[in-house]
């Protein structure tokens, strides 16, 4: 009988190993403020990890990867958010993107983009969010047309991130006669316009509003098939989303980290903190969640390397993770009390850091819905009638 | 009298007043001073000349001697508009000055109340210490005989107003050998010799009220600003009650702020076609928020009514305060996790709710200290 192995091999240990030695020597706290006030990206720390090879471990070999699985990178996501989710967040965010041209794009678009992005000489991003409360699914799709020479994109995207520093934006489109399509758009003279956006988290990560203009997309840089759309765009949500969840993961393991350091050092009423029950407990809280949201991490990322990932398995890791990265970083916070609450302790910019992703992990009811959808199937209102 | 919830006559007036004058003074302020990491200090003056701060300070220190009520209207309506600016003007006329309103000397009264109560004089009270925070008793700045005085010698920090003030009301110890004996307050003036704030403090929300460390080395301070000589605890623990009343009132501010952020939200925007609002699941959360909002309101002002008819104790005190600064975090949680990336943007007002809102569960007793309060208040 084959019993379920819940180890890691000793590979993977070794690279979670080598990316949190990295993380501890390159994520400095001073540094970490200082990008963090001025809301600016890593540059150096990021050109680092790309020599290191930690950018793209799990693209092909021939294409500048390490031939790696996703679960793998989960690995290394996590060990990096752990040190510090700030600058994980922002290192695992230049390659946005990437998840469509991996599996959709031809030899050539493989061969010119993903080798650059490991390499750190392209920046490569998605600019998918329409409005405050769009949501993956179809009402992405910018409206676009077609004529002799290729696509003419017009319109405008909130929220993307890293749309300052981007050189290109993947960019899913909707053109009458191709239907859903996914277009690359290149930064260049015409455009787009980008404006930067000021947010509360994930500040090593700029954002922007990106203004379109009126740009010509050239056919060469469609990726995919015509009416693909869709699929691209699940795709991306999909693999993104498990990198999403091995950050906040990270997150939340950090920030229990954090406060178990404290509780075994400040003294209050002439003990440790770590000798009072209310402490204790809510560390072992911490605790019990993290092991919750590892395993429903694992388990996504390793049936997703297995080709059978369901959107249900996927949907209840971001719930999980969601709603547990913010509660442990929450009572993180609350051991330190007043001093949680001031800038000084790395404590303060994980709890913002922390909201960031919760926003990206999505809300609670959108991963129900996906959930009840594998349970029940979709409601009535939802399928389309013929 | 029998069972009313209804506010008095003066009370709904004043609530309308506070309304228009916070709306009018208070929100034109909000994004400038958030963004500089400041207090309006002018509005002192304003709030003063329209008998806005020290709400229960007496007509005869010229104070608008309103009851505690009132001063949770007051205090919910300007949290409503902005928690940081609420924050400093709640510590001005409450730590700083409760103190001396309540267990003061006439002499000491004259001397700072009217000052305070016009906003002349901005207060700041200080307990905290880098090594006592629940731990109340374990504060270590030393008060020792000087002649017809005391001398102070000790740091204190995350003190609300503390580089702005002009007073602050100081607790030390005269027996620093024995935990919790020897309490007493002092009441400092600014530029008195050996006082110095040390800095300003950089935080995670709250941003346009003022945080500092202050340093006291040997700051001789004249037997008649000393109150409760010794019993210190005794004016702390009153200040303290009526304190955590207010921080029902300012969980109920944010709240209400968050529920109206969220209802316009989920009224303006769609998803896949269908406006949020119509999805059960908003819905839900909604009337959730709203259920909260109610409750913490209905809470906050019988512990108000309670304390104005001399009946409240520190049970009451702590259960409105441990359940309003927790049940508001989920409003605001709420707010900001519905509006995904958007929630996060810094022009949006819900992840300023989140982030001020954060602070409520820590100061004047953390959430965990009072669960024990109120277990001991219990009897256990």
């Amino acid at each position: 009988m084959r019993v379920m192995d819940f180890t890691l091999s000793d590979k993977q240990k070794n690279l979670q190993w080598a990316a949190g030695e990295f993380a501890k020597g390159e994520f400095l706290p001073d540094l970490a403020t200082e990008l963090d006030q001025a809301g600016r990206f890593p540059e150096s720390v990021w050109k680092k990890a790309c020599q290191l090879g930690f950018i793209g471990i799990h693209y092909p070999r021939e294409f500048g990867g390490a031939g790696l699985g996703i679960f793998e990178t989960v690995l290394v996501t996590e060990a990096l958010s752990r040190v510090d989710a700030g600058f994980a967040n922002a290192l695992a965010s230049l390659d946005a993107g990437s998840e469509v041209i991996l599996k959709f794009g031809t030899r050539e678009q493989k061969e010119k983009i993903l080798p650059r992005l490991t390499k750190g000489d392209l920046r490569l991003t998605v600019a998918a969010c329409e409005a405050e409360a769009e949501s993956a699914g179809s009402s992405d799709a910018l409206e676009t047309q077609k004529d002799a020479r290729g696509y003419v994109l017009h319109g405008t995207r909130r929220l993307v991130p890293n749309a300052p520093l981007a050189d290109r934006f993947v960019v899913p489109c909707y053109e009458p006669g191709d239907g859903r399509i996914t277009l690359m758009v290149e930064k260049g003279q015409e455009g787009p316009k980008v404006h930067s956006v000021e947010k509360m988290g994930l500040r090593l990560t700029p954002s922007g509003d990106i203004d379109l203009g009126k740009i010509r997309v050239s056919p060469g840089n469609r990726v995919g098939q015509a009416g693909e759309g869709g699929l691209h765009l699940d795709h991306y949500h999909q693999e993104r989303g498990l990198r999403n969840i091995a950050q906040g993961l990270g997150a939340a393991q950090g920030a229990y980290d954090r406060a178990v350091q404290y509780a075994r050092q400040r003294e209050q009423f002439g003990s440790r903190l770590s000798q009072f029950q209310i402490i204790r407990h809510k560390l072992a809280e911490m605790r019990a969640g993290l092991d919750v949201i590892r395993f429903v991490t694992y388990k996504a990322a390793a049936d997703y390397d297995r080709e059978r990932l369901t959107r249900a398995v996927l949907a209840i890791a971001r719930m999980e993770v969601r709603k547990i990265l913010v509660r442990i970083v929450d009572e993180a916070l609350q051991i330190f009390g007043g001093y949680g609450y001031m800038s000084d302790q790395a404590i303060e910019r994980c709890y913002r850091d922390a909201w960031a992703l919760a926003a990206e992990l999505g809300t609670e009811e959108e991963q129900k819905d996906v959930i009840a959808d594998e349970i029940l199937g979709p409601p009535n209102h939802l399928i389309p009638k013929k | 009298m029998a069972l009313s919830f209804e506010l008095s006559d003066e009370q709904i007036t004043f609530q309308h007043r506070v309304r228009t004058i916070a709306k009018k003074e208070v929100t034109p302020l909000v994004e400038e001073y958030e963004r500089k990491e400041a207090f309006p200090s002018q509005l002192f003056r304003i709030l003063g000349e329209e008998g806005l701060l020290c709400l229960r300070c007496p007509r005869e220190y010229n104070g608008p001697g309103l009851d505690k009520v009132s001063e949770c209207i007051f205090v919910e309506e300007i949290n409503r508009v902005c928690a940081g600016i609420g924050s400093s003007i709640m510590v001005h006329g409450g730590l700083a000055t409760d103190p001396v309103l309540l267990c003061g000397s006439e002499e000491l009264k004259r001397r700072y109340l009217p000052f305070a109560a016009r906003g002349e004089k901005i207060g700041a009270f200080a307990m905290t210490e880098p090594n006592a925070g629940s731990d109340v008793g374990g504060i270590q700045t030393t008060a020792s005989r000087k002649g017809e005085g005391f001398l102070l010698s000790g740091t204190k920090t995350f003190i609300t107003n503390g580089t702005i003030c002009d007073f602050v009301t100081v607790a030390a110890t005269t027996d620093p050998g024995r935990r919790g004996e020897g309490m007493t307050l002092f009441v400092v003036d600014r530029g008195s010799p050996g006082f110095s704030v040390t800095r300003k403090l950089k935080k995670l929300g709250n941003l346009s009220s003022d945080t500092g460390e202050l340093s006291f080395h040997d700051c001789y301070v004249p037997q008649e600003h000393v109150i409760g000589a010794g019993k210190g605890g005794e004016v702390l623990d009153q200040t303290l009650k009526s304190g955590r009343i207010t921080y029902g009132a300012r969980s109920t501010g944010i709240g209400q702020a968050a529920l109206d952020a969220t209802f316009s939200f989920v009224t303006q925007w769609k998803r896949q076609g269908v406006p949020l609002g119509r999805s059960q699941a908003v819905r839900c959360a909604v009337a959730e928020m709203a259920v909260v909002v109610e409750t913490m309101r209905t809470m906050t002002y019988r512990g108000a009514w309670l304390y104005d008819q001399g009946r409240a104790s520190m049970k009451d005190a702590s259960v409105v305060k441990l359940f309003c600064t927790e049940s508001v975090q989920q409003i605001v949680e709420k707010a900001v996790a519905l509006q995904k990336r958007a929630g996060l943007v810094k022009e949006n007002p819900v992840q300023r709710f989140l982030r001020d809102a954060r602070l409520l569960k820590i100061p004047e007793g953390t959430s965990e200290i009072q669960h024990l309060i109120i277990a001991k208040e219990l009897g256990l």
